[in-house]
């Protein structure tokens, strides 16, 4: 099993790492020939919300060498406080003027697995220096990997982008303390909504004019039939705090693309760098909250 | 708003109120925001927002109709005969305070106040905005609509500022806001409940009773109460008379009188303000000075004790103050009155709302 690789963008890591890092304690990273997987799938986190997110290795990465028994992949669990501490310092103190300043590679130390950090930088004064963090890895054996299944939705009643999320987070940040539950709505017409409704309050924001999504793969089978309404919205309930914490993806997000399965899920397809030629997507599943009379 | 000319007159919203800026009604509200239950009662003139707590401690902020682009009250009780006798005529509420700040809030906009002094072009020009696009409810004066019209166009500074429009449908209605931060951007529509006022304490301040009055600078009497340790229980107010006949001491005049009346102040402090708490006391004294103290009216000895944390409550509303009224009754009852500068694009007298605090007195058992 063999894993090193340059980190030529330690920026992207660090935010991508950032996004997640307040959902669970740990997650599953797989390294595969051309893409690198994050996964948060643990049922034990607030909300039930999942992350599985899909990055190019071109995007972050150059000199990716990798190699194992399992297909090539490698698959780890690790605390993801660790792993961006350790981002944090190579993406402050490397110049990555050339692609050589960060170096990741899978090591063992003392009958532990680790991913093995190099960074070197130059101190304030144009000293060079060299700072290295381990951080301590679990291999996954690939009888678990293959235990790994992205939830299964059904086909969203309505896609639509969502405005700049630093906007959506002040406006959720806003309804935390008055609501636990929030309703996101979304029509084809282009209008989103975040409500919410409570003893004391009820509360509706509304962006209009949001741009609906050209769907590659229509159902073709049922056009024409059931025409969707323009006007009528898909609402979905589900906890603020789960919504909040996919909020704190804005950090590396550039799209977003919110898709509205009613009464099941909604998921979130958050586009690290340009929306064209994306280099990652990280998409969040946030469970439905069943109401009584809904 | 089709319904504004409706036959019936309690069709018409008890109370409706719109303003282009939302941020210094929010400064306002935030000043008072120590307890969740607020009463509001609505006249003619505009509305106060009173907050109560421990039967002791009595807070109004008094928002007047000018700080409006539009305010419009109609009594539910008279029918639609011109009811403008504002000293009985009024509509009370009560509303979740906190909830309607954090609804007033919902862009993340009215957090802080405006300086006033280096927006005051623009301000001027975005009321105009706001004006022209409240024409369509037919208010307006039809000979100035088109130059107004275009005048939005020129005026959209770069500096956002929220939008908010309310109504009061009356007794059992929730209190309905729509808040917009621009044109094209997201708006928010809330209602929140409304519930039957309770009475509140009825503290009154007796001005023919009156044994200390002083006006300072708001920013000396906050410095003093963020100081305090936060141990500190009790907080007694001491003032006492100034020495006869000798005049504030005014900086740089040299005077026979200038030692005695050093030494006497020295001794007996104008405004002394001494709190206890679990590891000392402190002491803070005002100097007879009018850069400090602009009004001191005290012809006796005073001293009143209150709870420290009913009085620190009023910071927040200091903090956005520029005076501070401070008066003692004979029966200890303080009240504080704090005036709020409005962002200046109304230079018309009387437009600054403020925030009055009445606190009764400690039981003393000394």
């Amino acid at each position: 099993m063999r894993f090193r690789t340059s980190i030529s963008s330690p920026q992207t890591f660090f935010r991508i790492i950032q996004a997640i890092e307040k959902l669970q304690k740990k997650c599953i990273i797989k390294f595969s020939d051309a893409e690198m997987r994050v996964i948060c799938n643990n049922d034990a986190n607030e909300g039930g919300i999942q992350v599985w997110s899909v990055i190019k290795v071109d995007s972050i990465f150059t000199n990716y060498r990798i190699q194992s028994n399992a297909n090539n992949e490698i698959t780890m669990l690790l605390t993801a406080e660790a792993l961006l501490s350790a981002l944090k310092s190579a993406s402050t103190t490397a110049e990555t003027a050339d692609g050589d300043d960060v170096v990741l590679k899978l090591a063992k130390k003392n009958d532990q697995a680790v991913l093995c950090f190099e960074i070197n930088g130059t101190t304030r004064l144009g000293k060079s220096m060299r700072v290295s963090h381990d951080v301590k890895i679990e291999v996954m054996k690939p009888t678990d990997v293959a235990s790994l299944k992205e939830p299964m939705c059904p086909d969203p009643d309505v896609h639509i982008l969502l405005p700049p999320l630093q906007k959506l987070r002040t406006v959720v940040e806003r309804l935390k303390p008055m609501s636990d539950v929030l309703a996101v709505s979304a029509s084809h017409s282009g209008s989103l909504k975040l409500s919410i409704s409570t003893d004391s309050v009820k509360l509706d924001t509304e962006w209009r004019n949001c741009t609906i999504p050209k769907m590659t793969r229509e159902p073709t089978d049922k056009d024409g039939e059931n025409e969707p309404d323009p006007g009528k919205h898909f609402p979905v309930l589900v906890s603020t705090r789960s919504f909040l914490k996919f909020l704190n993806s804005h950090v590396v997000s550039t799209t977003t693309i919110a898709c509205i399965c009613q009464r099941h899920c909604m998921i979130l397809y958050v586009y690290v760098g340009d929306y064209a030629d994306a280099g990652g997507v990280l998409t969040f599943y946030i469970p439905a909250i069943i109401d009584g009379d809904d | 708003m089709s319904d504004s000319d409706n036959d019936h007159a309690h069709a018409q919203p008890v109370l409706r109120a719109s303003v282009h800026d939302i941020s210094y009604l929010t400064t306002l509200l935030r000043g008072v925001s120590f307890a969740n239950r607020a009463t509001i009662t609505a006249t003619g003139s505009g509305f106060t927002v009173t907050v109560e707590e421990a039967r002791t401690l009595l807070a109004t902020a008094y928002i007047f109709a000018d700080i409006f682009d539009e305010y419009a009250y109609h009594s539910e009780a008279a029918p639609s005969q011109q009811s403008q006798d504002d000293g009985v005529d009024n509509m009370a509420f009560e509303i979740p305070l906190n909830t309607l700040i954090e609804c007033l809030n919902i862009f993340g906009t009215a957090g802080a106040h405006p300086s006033s002094t280096t927006l005051g072009g623009k301000r001027w020009k975005k009321q105009e905005e706001d004006k022209g696009s409240d024409e369509e409810e037919g208010e307006g004066e039809g000979a100035n609509n088109k130059r107004r019209g275009i005048a939005q166009y020129f005026g959209a500074g770069p500096e956002k500022s929220t939008g908010m429009r309310l109504t009061y449908e009356g007794a059992g209605f929730p209190l309905t806001l729509l808040i917009a931060e621009d044109a094209d951007g997201p708006t928010t529509a809330c209602e929140i409940v409304t519930y039957d006022p309770e009475p509140h304490l009825d503290l009154q301040f007796k001005p023919d009773e009156m044994i200390l009055k002083i006006i300072l600078k708001s920013s000396w009497l906050r410095d003093a109460l963020s100081e305090l340790d936060p141990s500190c229980d009790k907080l007694t107010f001491i003032g006492n008379p100034p020495p006869d006949g000798v005049p504030p001491a005014t900086s740089g005049r040299p005077s026979r009188n200038a030692e005695v009346s050093r030494g006497t102040s020295t001794s007996k402090p104008m405004l002394r303000i001494h709190a206890d708490g679990a590891f000392g006391s402190t002491e803070m004294d005002y100097p007879n000075d009018r850069d400090v103290l602009e009004t001191f009216e005290c012809e006796q000895n005073v001293c009143f004790s209150y709870r420290t944390s009913h009085i620190t409550r009023a910071i927040r509303a200091l903090q956005n103050s520029t005076k501070t009224s401070l008066r003692i009754d004979s029966e200890g009852l303080m009240s504080m009155q704090f005036l709020m500068p409005s962002p200046s694009f109304k230079s018309r007298a009387g437009a600054d709302a403020f925030i009055e605090f009445r606190c009764l007195p400690l039981e003393e058992a000394l």
